[in-house]
């Protein structure tokens, strides 16, 4: 790619990744409404949301940090995007490799955190505790399925781990690491906070925990940096098991696939405790990832 | 020559520092300063040189005393020069109106004096002599303020006196063999002998030098130590004296036994550097998750200490380019940022009279802005975010395990960041988010003189994190010296066919998503400021300065994982402590004070003696 060509793309993708996650939200809405024997909003709901947040009249801050960690948890979504190849684009990928994505991914809880914890509300403080307990909870399966990974392809560069899935549907990361697969996949509802797992800003527990002082546009850019983060954990799925993708539709039908199991799953179970999604996320994921983890050592990459 | 005043400047300037700055407090700090930077700009001149010289011969033992300048010690040396002096710097206004000063700053520079002479030494003996200095002078440093104090430091004397008594019995070992202590000629020397003479050496090096670097199971001296002794000195106790047990690392794996022979080491699969590399990984996971359960600021760092000396050890056991040069390159990251939480502790301490209880503070982000910076910027960088230098070392040492395929240890490390996140984050947030409590609502500042060392060393941090280049050039140095292929780097990062690391892209995507995302910010209607106590509390009132909401922060993951956390190593030393003070009270019983008593202990030694003669029993 040429550099004019990566500079487009670099703005084009979080517009893409925007309108997707964008329409996830509003589809899931959709969703749990049906099953639920409900009507549920229109689709286009979100758009409705977030201009009526952003053009609000009334906004309330609680100080500098309060600003700048929600920027900072945003900047970090559009950052860490642009390292995950989306069917063939990849404008910054010879920057960093999985590794740095694994980091990447921890700008934007560690703003969101210092955000809500300079807000000073004890629900938003139970909010962050209960948020960083639950990410070491998944951490322990998802550093194990990415280390499968890397062992099993002898590189830390994602971009030719979703290279080498290209040659046949055979060749996905779900059939040559199915047991790493299934551990993601059990832990994709964890990552992304949907039910049984939303914990984090239980809204009746904790009053919506972390982004309980966030109004207007506060509230908004959250909003958008929680689709976003729906974005990456899919996109991220896709490009480990499912292939990649050749087009952006190829590419959007897979994410939707994956996007419809969380959701369906979601919209019938009852929110778990904390202590129980800790002691799930370290008893089956773990044990399937680890167990795909020693399968790689075993085979050899 | 240089060198030799670089020694006796750092050894004889303490004493004559007690003789000038006696009852003077700004003389005293003024000298000081000026003893701590003349290192600093010595070896700063010296960059790149290497010098060895022999400075003195030992007519008895007939050996060369020498001293010399390599890449290894001229990176240990600047560190050293740097963290003192910003430490010393820092003490000036933190120290202020305490006791026992003049003995304070003789330790301070002391152990300063020893820790570079350590670096500088080019042979065994003046090597052990320094590190007895420096050791010594550091327990005493630790133990200024007797107590609980002179118990921590006890307890690391005792440790540092195993560790040099395994160390005097290898220096001792090689000068029998070799009739010389001098590390070059001993290099030469090594390479001819056998593999198992060989390993004995390195074990009893690595027992000295794991103590000093607090390798678990020697682990236990740390905490106590770094929460007991004054917080600037504490800075100094884990940013670098710590650290001097990498450096004889190094010296004992790549200098004296070299790449070459090291590789030779192996029983069936297990070898010396996989030992090491595992012994790092427990380092690093367990004391990482103990420090989460810790509810006080020091002993929460102190713990973290132990977790990324783990980090320095796996780079540097695994032996490959990118291992030793992530490890090398971690050890000077720790140092910086590990020396900016402990100065951001001392601060808070500074203003708030002395708490370091995480369940007492909260809030001071509002009343002390450039702290909560520093804090900020040390934590980012313990834990290894993005564009801060604790991540690039960490990198290098990630993708050395990946590729020389031990996921395992990958797996140790990469959950050690977890853990690390999650304790770091409740002391940020516990110290400079949520509410400030009423008590502390006046609390300003600290002092220029302390916020110039913490602003100093989060630039390092980001400066290290952007441009890891410019000191991975001096650790390609290191590795050349340490005949390993040198690692690549750019300016930004390494080159492609290392792997793919570029951080002034990272950077600039990171600038300009965050402009992007601020310009959105304000084009929306500007917010209105409120006060802490004007929060939603789901209709309830939340009633005013009654309650901490931070105590007891991770509480479900505590209750979940303290029980397979207790410090057992710990509780097995106090057992043997208590153990045997049960028996030399015992054995003490020989000395009744009482001469008969004497004479009948003689009667029968005597007697055993003529036993035995009279059976022919020759031991």
């Amino acid at each position: 790619m040429t550099t004019w060509i990566r500079i487009v793309w670099i703005v084009v993708l979080p517009i893409i990744a925007l309108l997707i996650s964008i329409f996830f939200m509003g589809l899931s809405r959709k969703v749990i409404a049906r099953v639920q024997r409900r009507y549920g909003p229109p689709l286009y709901q979100p758009v409705i949301d977030l201009v009526k947040l952003f053009t609000q009249h009334s906004n309330i801050s609680h100080g500098m940090i309060f600003d700048m960690g929600l920027i900072i948890a945003l900047a970090g979504s559009l950052v860490t995007l642009l390292f995950i190849p989306v069917a063939g684009i990849h404008p910054l990928s010879s920057s960093g490799d999985l590794l740095v994505l694994i980091y990447l991914m921890l700008i934007s809880p560690i703003g969101m955190a210092l955000s809500a914890g300079a807000s000073g509300n004890p629900n938003a403080s139970l909010g962050i505790s209960r948020k960083l307990t639950l990410a070491l909870g998944y951490e322990v399966p998802l550093l194990l399925v990415l280390l499968a990974v890397m062992t099993q392809s002898g590189t830390t560069s994602l971009l030719s781990f979703v290279q080498g899935q290209s040659m046949s549907i055979f060749s996905w990361g779900l059939f040559r690491l199915p047991l790493s697969a299934i551990a993601m996949l059990l832990i994709l509802p964890v990552m992304l906070g949907i039910r049984p797992f939303d914990i984090v800003g239980a809204p009746q527990e904790i009053a919506s925990g972390p982004q309980v002082e966030f109004g207007g546009k506060y509230l908004a850019l959250a909003s958008i940096e929680h689709g976003l983060h729906l974005f990456i954990v899919i996109a991220l799925f896709v490009d480990l098991f499912l292939g990649g993708a050749a087009n952006l539709g190829t590419f959007f039908l897979k994410m939707l696939g994956v996007f419809l199991i969380g959701v369906l799953i979601g919209a019938v179970y009852p929110r778990f405790k904390i202590d129980q999604a800790l002691k799930y996320c370290w008893k089956w994921p773990t044990l399937f990832a680890l167990s795909g983890l020693i399968l790689v050592m075993i085979i050899g990459g | 020559m240089i060198l030799e005043i670089l020694v006796i400047v750092g050894l004889v300037a303490p004493l004559l520092g007690v003789a000038i700055g006696r009852g003077r407090p700004r003389v005293r700090s003024f000298y000081s300063l000026l003893v701590a930077i003349f290192p600093l700009v010595t070896l700063a001149t010296l960059y790149g040189q290497t010098i060895a010289i022999q400075y003195a011969r030992l007519p008895f033992l007939e050996i060369d005393l020498s001293l010399r300048l390599t890449p290894l010690s001229w990176f240990f040396g600047i560190a050293i020069s740097v963290i003192g002096f910003c430490a010393l710097l820092y003490s000036s206004a933190y120290m202020k109106d305490r006791k026992r000063l003049d003995l304070f700053y003789f330790l301070f520079l002391l152990v300063n004096g020893g820790m570079l002479g350590v670096v500088l030494s080019g042979d065994l003996f003046t090597f052990y002599i320094l590190w007895e200095i420096m050791s010594i002078s550091t327990f005493m440093a630790i133990s200024i303020n007797g107590k609980a104090a002179l118990a921590a430091g006890i307890k690391y004397i005792l440790f540092s006196i195993i560790g040099s008594s395994a160390m005097l019995i290898a220096i001792v070992s090689l000068y029998v063999s070799f009739a010389t202590v001098d590390i070059a000629a001993l290099v030469a020397a090594m390479s001819g002998a056998t593999v198992g003479y060989a390993i004995f050496i390195l074990m009893m090096f690595s027992l000295a030098f794991g103590i000093k670097n607090a390798v678990v199971p020697f682990h236990t001296w740390l905490p106590d130590a770094y929460s007991e002794s004054a917080t600037p000195f504490s800075a100094v106790l884990s940013g670098m004296l710590t650290r001097l047990g990498v450096y004889g690392f190094l010296l004992a794996m790549y200098v004296l036994i070299g790449s070459g022979m090291l590789q030779r080491f192996n029983y069936h699969g297990i070898s010396f550097s996989i030992v090491l590399a595992w012994l790092g990984a427990i380092s690093i996971v367990v004391p990482t998750f103990i420090a989460l359960l810790q509810h006080d600021a020091k002993k929460l760092l102190a713990w973290h200490g132990i977790g990324q000396g783990g980090y320095m050890l796996l780079g540097i056991a695994l032996g490959s380019s990118l291992g030793v040069a992530g490890g090398i390159f971690h050890t000077l990251n720790h140092a910086i940022y590990i020396v900016l939480l402990f100065l951001v502790v001392g601060s808070v301490q500074y203003r708030t009279g002395g708490v370091t209880d995480l369940n007492r503070l909260g809030g001071l982000a509002k009343r002390m802005p450039i702290t909560f910076i520093g804090g900020l910027l040390g934590i980012s960088g313990l834990i290894g975010m993005p564009l801060t230098n604790g991540f690039v070392s960490k990198w290098l040492i990630y993708k050395a395990l990946i590729l020389d395929s031990h996921p395992f240890l990958a797996l140790a490390a990469l959950i050690g960041t977890w853990g690390t996140i999650l304790s770091v984050f409740k002391f940020l947030h516990n110290v400079f988010l949520g509410q400030l409590p009423e008590e502390y609502k006046d609390v300003k500042e600290v002092p220029l003189t302390m916020q110039i060392p913490m602003l100093l060393f989060g630039a390092l941090i980001l400066l290290f994190g952007i441009f890891p280049g410019i000191p991975l050039r001096v650790v390609a140095l290191i590795e050349m010296h340490f005949s390993i292929d040198p690692i690549g780097s750019t300016l930004f990062g390494v080159p492609k066919a290392v792997g793919e690391l570029n951080m002034i892209n990272i950077f600039a995507a990171v600038l300009v998503a965050g402009l992007a995302v601020y310009g959105v910010f304000s084009l929306a209607r500007r917010s209105r400021r409120v006060t802490q106590y004007d929060n939603y509390a789901a209709g309830a009132p939340v009633p005013v300065g009654q309650y901490q909401h931070s105590v007891r922060f991770y509480d479900q993951a505590d209750r979940i994982i303290r029980p397979y956390l207790r410090d057992r190593v710990d509780d097995f030393y106090g057992w043997i402590s208590t153990q045997s003070t049960a028996f030399f009270e015992q054995l003490r019983k020989i000395y009744s004070g009482n001469v008969n008593t004497y004479a009948l202990w003689i009667v029968i030694l005597l007697g055993v003696f003529v036993a035995m003669n009279l059976l022919g029993w020759r031991p």
